[in-house]
């Protein structure tokens, strides 16, 4: 978990989700890279991301966009946030005596469907082995998790418009992410909404 | 070993790579657990003519290490119509566990053609965690109701069980059934078994630090499960007077990529091979509800 | 603890289960049933132990469908030795069994942590039996009765339990013989009781049930 460091963060706001993460790469106290993104898109309106060891992001996220993919051609339509984290959750259980050192961040916005007419921002979070937990306001996760929890909860407010949830989750990433020795090195911030999705880097202390 | 392999279950393939990370650095990631208290007991029966039944309840945080991971979590699992299970333990293996439990009981109720008792939910519980000799973290209490009567039980996770009438289970387990002890009587009425489920439990919430937050209550009677979420709340956060709210453009940004998720399409109005020709008067086409609609075209405007 | 007598067995134990120093459970029924007239006496690891007692359960019910009869209390013995034995790396389970058939009446087949069958008048078997043995070893006669084995099985507890803290709780007591399996329980508070000191008892010198112990 520490040994390449990085946070990731996901918010709720009104009608939109919000998910940003750090761009730092080390090998424990050494700086390696600092364009080194971990929220990687599943979908239009879905978004994850996986602070932890660095090879088990790149082996895992093959692995969803494998299994993504599969999904997409047996079902013929497009995985929503809830089954995606289901998915997530059973390929970590798999390894669930050698699990990968990785706690995944989900956000994303459910497409209306006559079955679901309104459907609710979704972010889930969960632990190395796939323990999911849904919260209804934000999911922290990585080597800076207790500051963004302290953070988030101070900052959080329900209901924010998507510029206003930019600022929110930015404030919380960038703040925590200065008192983690190993988190920081730029950071970026994608905000998902109906009929957009912005991302932006953040200018950041650099040190 | 392939992506996709044919091999079900668990895989153990990152094992020995953890172990040497572990070694190396300082120790391996914690799992969320759920420090907990859970409860169950056996109310009614007897000559009381109170219906028999089952009360089970569950305090809803999870924690990792020395931080709350989940502020509301369901700790009482759903098995069958008739059957709710407990967990404490690892968050993950409890979850795991009594899903595949519930798939396990539910087919085996359409193979035999009638619901499943509670001992065969017990046994396939005791006999998966035996199996795995107390590696998968499953502490749970299991209560339902069949066509034998009302049953409670306690599976620890190396396999073994009990059948006790009141029991608790959990890091506040000693807290709850110090409630338990004291005020347990037998037949008791569904209102008083409710009462002093949700006093175990609060019990646990306000003695045990891996306990916290709300009360969930379940009971189960022969005439149906009621699922009583978040029974209690006595934990309620205060309502911030003021906010932290910024002020747009507070943060500095250096590069923004925006993608449009709206499909647009521009149609322009041409005549001859796509091209706009001179001298040709372009006659708009009035639409009505298109093919098959009711009003049809009207060419005539 | 499993005392042989002319007719049957008795077969009794405490009734208390630990994980470390929490009791876990209080009223423990550790006297398991195998068969109509076979019941064991689990010490050792619960979730061993109850597994390995559901399997020979399972293979008693099999026996009794291929040969139309009760498995005699020397197969069931048998049966869990050779689980004890073959699994003795991954297994703390001590075993006692004893019960009833009709080609040798009652017996008493000790199987202690690493397998091994042994067939004895008395055994006494778990965390407790270490304080006890010099008791059974000055005590026990041959040609008891029933009324006479009971008590005996009662005192023994009753002297394991007060000097072992892993055991304790009620007694559990069960006499199987050819015509009835019968269960006696003794609540906590009823338990035989020795010397104690008159501090304690509040009467002079003599044990309140000394008197009561057999030395047929």
């Amino acid at each position: 978990m520490e040994y390449n460091g990085g946070s990731v963060v996901a918010m709720i706001g009104k009608d939109c989700v919000a998910i940003a993460s750090d761009l730092r790469l080390g090998q424990q106290s050494v700086g390696v890279a600092m364009n080194f993104e971990k929220v990687f898109p599943v979908n239009d309106k879905l978004y994850y991301g996986l602070p932890g060891l660095a090879t088990d992001v790149y082996t895992l996220r093959e692995q969803l966009r494998f299994r993504v993919n599969m999904y997409r051609m047996k079902e013929e339509r497009e995985i929503t946030p809830k089954t995606f984290t289901h998915l997530l959750s059973s390929t970590l259980y798999e390894k669930r005596f050698g699990p990968y050192f990785l706690e995944p961040v989900v956000a994303g916005l459910t497409t209306p469907t006559e079955l679901e007419p309104k459907p609710k921002p979704f972010i889930s979070t969960m632990d190395t082995i796939g323990c999911i937990t849904t919260p209804k306001d934000f999911a922290v996760a990585g080597t800076a998790q207790d500051k963004l929890y302290g953070m988030a909860e101070g900052l959080w407010e329900p209901d924010l418009e998507p510029e206003d949830l930019f600022e929110t989750i930015s404030q919380t990433l960038l703040n925590a992410v200065d008192r983690d020795a190993l988190s920081g090195w730029g950071a970026i911030v994608h905000v998902i909404t109906h009929d957009k999705v912005i991302t932006r880097q953040l200018r950041s202390r650099m040190d | 070993m392939p992506v996709e392999g044919p091999s079900i279950g668990f895989d153990f393939s990152n094992y020995a790579r953890n172990q040497f990370l572990g070694e190396r650095m300082n120790g391996l990631p914690r799992a969320t657990s759920t420090g907990t208290t859970i409860v169950g007991l056996k109310f009614g029966g007897g000559d009381t003519g109170e219906e028999e039944g089952i009360c089970l309840g569950a305090d809803t945080r999870a924690t990792g290490g020395p931080i709350v991971a989940d502020k509301n979590c369901e700790k009482i699992h759903y098995l069958a119509p008739h059957m709710r299970c407990c967990g404490a333990g690892t968050a993950a293996d409890t979850e795991f566990v009594t899903n595949l439990i519930s798939s396990n009981l539910e087919l085996h109720a359409y193979s035999q053609g009638r619901p499943a008792r509670v001992v065969t939910a017990m046994t396939m519980l005791k006999q998966y965690l035996f199996r795995y000799q107390g590696q998968v973290g499953a502490y749970l209490v299991l209560g339902g109701v069949d066509s034998t009567g009302a049953h409670l039980f306690t599976i620890h996770a190396h396999g073994s069980t009990d059948k006790l009438p009141y029991v608790t289970m959990g890091s506040g387990s000693m807290a709850a059934m110090a409630v338990f002890e004291s005020s347990f009587k037998q037949h008791m009425t569904r209102k008083d078994a409710i009462d002093l489920v949700a006093r175990a439990i609060r019990s646990g919430i306000f003695n045990d630090l891996g306990s916290g937050s709300n009360v969930d209550v379940s009971v189960i009677t022969k005439n149906g499960t009621e699922m009583m979420r978040n029974y209690e709340t006595p934990n309620e956060r205060g309502i911030k007077s003021r906010n932290y709210k910024f002020r747009r453009g507070t943060t500095a940004w250096t590069k923004e990529s925006i993608r449009s998720l709206i499909v647009s399409e521009e149609v322009k109005m041409t005549t001859g091979a796509g091209k706009t020709q001179d001298g040709v008067l372009d006659v708009p086409v009035p639409i009505g509800k298109g093919p098959g609609g009711e009003e049809g075209m009207d060419v005539d405007a | 603890m499993a005392v042989q007598f002319d007719g049957g067995v008795v077969i009794g134990a405490d009734t208390r289960t630990t994980t470390g120093a929490y009791i876990a459970n209080r009223v423990t029924d550790k006297l398991t049933h195998i068969h109509d007239r076979i019941y064991c006496c689990r010490s050792g690891s619960a979730a061993d132990t109850q597994a390995v007692a559901d399997i020979v359960h399972q293979h008693a019910q099999v026996y009794t469908a291929i040969y139309g009869h009760a498995p005699p209390v020397a197969t069931v013995a048998a049966l869990f030795e050779k689980m004890c034995y073959e699994n003795k790396d991954q297994l703390s389970a001590g075993i006692i069994v004893g019960g009833w058939d009709p080609e040798v009446g009652g017996s008493v087949y000790n199987i202690p942590l690493g397998g091994g069958i042994f067939r004895q008048p008395w055994a006494i078997g778990g965390s407790g039996s270490t304080y006890v043995y010099g008791y059974c070893d000055a005590t026990y006669q041959e040609g008891w009765n029933e009324e006479q084995t009971l008590q005996f099985v009662k005192n023994t507890l009753a002297l394991a339990m007060s000097r072992d803290g892993s055991s304790g709780g009620c007694i559990r007591m069960c006499v199987i013989t050819k015509d009835k399996v019968e269960r006696h329980f003794i609540p906590g508070n009823e338990l035989p009781r020795f010397w104690e000191g008159k501090e304690v008892t509040g009467v002079e010198a003599v044990g309140l049930n000394a008197a009561d112990m057999v030395i047929a």
